[in-house]
């Protein structure tokens, strides 16, 4: 916590030039400054960009072709498919922990600091302060998901040797086309995490405990894990955050499936819309000292 | 601001709440609101379905299958026919006589049989296998390299059901709906014997082509379907002949079989689920092994014959057996197996009997049942 201080409190804006400044895209830019100037946005970025170096050099380590399945099975013969299996192997763990602890943030760090007061009472206007809040958190789903593309991209192409992509359907495509997929895949994981993020901002809402807020959000995310996982209670599993989200594999048919991948996209769109919703009932209603 | 107008802006998040399992579980019922068609006897019906020919087709299907089968471990994957677990998709192409695409779609991976008449392959992505079967030239029936393929050709598994047509069975019209963007008429099937343990069989058909688009199977007791299988999405134009082409990729481990061999599992269902089945499993086992079919209409029965079920060696399966009822006659004894929508009775001499029939029906089958 005392890091998290610091690095906000000693910033170069006192709160008081943060809250004149943040009218319109001001505000959004002032937000994007907020999440990517925090050391520990860049401490999640950087682990989520170890996964696809520990992955390829394990593999590499191995030597062999190894029985691994799936995405996994295929990195050695050909170091496109880091990318898709980092993005595959961070979508149920680290892509998660990292947008609950920057959603739990968003406005209870704020209010942990004092900082939302003054954003309350601002001209700006609350509304405007959680849209920028919200389109801050999308901005860093994507960024999430992008680094593992990246980092999976650099470490596939200097461990392994790269080639034409076999799609799951048998057909070969070019490594270009790969890549485009491979980055509609990331782009596609992301959005997918929008739901969670929206879950974050409304918990961040109620409490002036950051900390509070990540716990409740992973607990949250963790119940929704375990009650896919029970079988007798399928009706309620297409209606779960993570139901669709491995729909993001179908981009790598031919020609790619869009049903799943359009259902999840709603999926995430209608949980957006509720906590959004609900984060904007709460925000707006509160009192200034929170 | 006072206290209340602070409250209602609670309204929103709820109506949003509202709104999205509204739209979610209504949204489908609305847009699926019956077609108006005109009238149509069972009789008439029927007789179009029977003789409806397209030259090819393709789509997106969707299966579900609920038979209540106790979940073994080990016993899913290939061994355990899809259709009878669990909601699978599964593009489909068919073209001509015989040529045939099936993709089903797995949880990232992706499972293709496609064939040209000549030659068939299938390709497993996960496992990153091909197999290769040669097809005898046209001796034979098209060869089916996996009886998947019928699983997942709605037409296929409604021509089962068709067959099984016979005094027994009432058939009426319903109603009409639409089924796949599509408008359908909807023919139903009622077993009038009590011996079976299906309820009903729906089928939509198609009003332009009279193909069927759907299948739904009903069990005698409750209200879920046992099975379901019907197009998502569907063409009825004659998909290009490079779709049944398949080229194994790069880095795929190919093996080639002459013989179109299915290996039958010794416990496994018979391969149609259907009342009249016919024998399309084993074509390379002796003639011992071939299963027999016991019973016409609904009551059939398949007997599968040296079933190799020496205790201790079946795992899961000798649990259940362990549990499973005794019976007793002058055929001999055996122990019964029931779920929703599948008996099967193991006799003590290796015989395997199973159907969509009750188990009274199964006992009282076994006496005629070859050895």
């Amino acid at each position: 916590m005392s890091a998290e201080v610091m690095e906000v409190g000693g910033g170069s804006s006192p709160s008081t030039a943060v809250a004149r400044g943040r009218h319109g895209t001001a505000l959004f830019w002032s937000e994007l400054h907020l999440v990517f100037g925090r050391a520990r946005t860049w401490v999640l970025l950087g682990v989520l960009a170890v996964v696809p170096v520990i992955v390829g050099v394990a593999i590499r380590l191995s030597g062999s072709e190894g029985d691994a399945q799936g995405f996994l099975g295929q990195v050695a013969g050909n170091g496109f498919f880091l990318i898709v299996a980092s993005l595959a192997l961070s979508l149920p763990f680290f892509l998660p922990t990292a947008v609950t602890v920057i959603s739990g943030e968003s406005l209870a760090g704020e209010a942990s600091l004092g900082t939302l007061r003054n954003l309350l009472t601002a001209p700006a206007g609350r509304s405007r302060l959680l849209a920028a809040k919200m389109v801050a958190l999308a901005v860093f789903c994507l960024a999430a998901t992008l680094t593992v593309w990246l980092a999976g991209l650099i470490a596939g192409f200097v461990l392994f040797p790269v080639g034409d992509v076999v799609l799951l359907s048998g057909s070969t495509v070019s490594l270009a086309d790969g890549l485009v997929r491979a980055l509609g895949i990331a782009v596609l994981i992301a959005a997918s995490l929008i739901g969670l993020a929206a879950i974050g901002l409304f918990v961040s809402s109620l409490t002036s405990t950051p900390l509070a807020a990540m716990a409740a959000t992973f607990s949250a995310f963790i119940v929704s894990g375990i009650l896919g996982a029970i079988p007798q209670i399928d009706v309620i599993h297409p209606w779960l955050l993570m139901y669709g989200w491995t729909s993001f594999a179908d981009l790598l048919r031919d020609p790619p499936y869009w049903d799943e991948i359009v259902r999840n996209l709603l999926m995430q769109g209608a949980y957006l819309a509720v906590f959004y919703a609900a984060a904007w009932a709460r925000l707006t209603s509160r009192d200034i000292n929170g | 601001m006072g206290t209340t107008r602070r409250g209602r802006r609670w309204l929103v998040p709820v109506t949003t709440v509202a709104v999205v399992a509204g739209v979610g579980a209504f949204g489908p019922v609305v847009a699926d609101a019956s077609p108006d068609l005109p009238g149509i006897t069972a009789q008439d019906l029927l007789a179009k379905v029977q003789t409806a020919k397209v030259d090819g087709l393709s789509g997106t299907v969707r299966s579900a299958a609920d038979l209540g089968l106790p979940a073994l471990p080990g016993m899913e994957g290939s061994q355990f026919p899809d259709l009878l677990s669990g909601e699978h998709t599964a593009r489909v192409a068919f073209a001509g006589p015989d040529k045939a695409r099936v993709s089903v779609l797995d949880n990232m991976a992706e499972r293709v049989l496609t064939t040209d008449g000549k030659t068939a392959w299938a390709y497993d992505s996960s496992e990153r296998e091909a197999v290769k079967y040669v097809l005898p030239a046209r001796s034979t029936k098209p060869a089916q390299p996996r009886p998947e393929k019928d699983a997942y050709d709605p037409q296929a598994v409604a021509k089962q059901f068709l067959d099984a047509i016979d005094p027994t069975t009432k058939v009426e019209v319903t109603g009409t709906e639409r089924v796949a963007g599509r408008d359908a008429y909807k023919l139903r099937l009622v077993p009038r014997t009590d011996k079976t343990t299906v309820g009903s069989v729906t089928l939509s058909i198609d009003s332009k082509t009279w193909v069927p688009l759907d299948v739904t199977v009903m069990p005698r007791t409750g209200d879920d379907p046992a099975i379901q299988v019907g197009f998502s999405s569907v063409s009825f134009d004659v998909p290009a002949a490079s779709t049944f082409a398949f080229t194994p990729p790069q880095g795929v481990k190919v093996t080639e079989e002459t013989v179109p061999a299915f290996k039958p599992h010794s416990v496994t269902p018979p391969k149609s689920v259907t009342p009249k089945t016919t024998p399309q499993t084993p074509r390379s086992g002796s003639a011992d092994d071939r299963p027999d079919v016991v019973g016409q209409g609904w009551e059939s029965v398949v007997v599968l014959h040296n079933a190799d079920l020496t205790p201790g060696t079946n795992g899961p399966l000798d649990q259940l057996l362990a549990n499973a009822r005794t019976v007793q006659g002058a055929w001999g004894s055996g122990k019964i197996l029931t779920s929703k929508m599948v008996s099967a009775l193991i006799t003590d001499d290796d015989r395997i009997l199973i159907g969509l029939v009750t188990p009274d029906t199964l006992v009282a089958a076994a006496p005629k049942a070859p050895r």
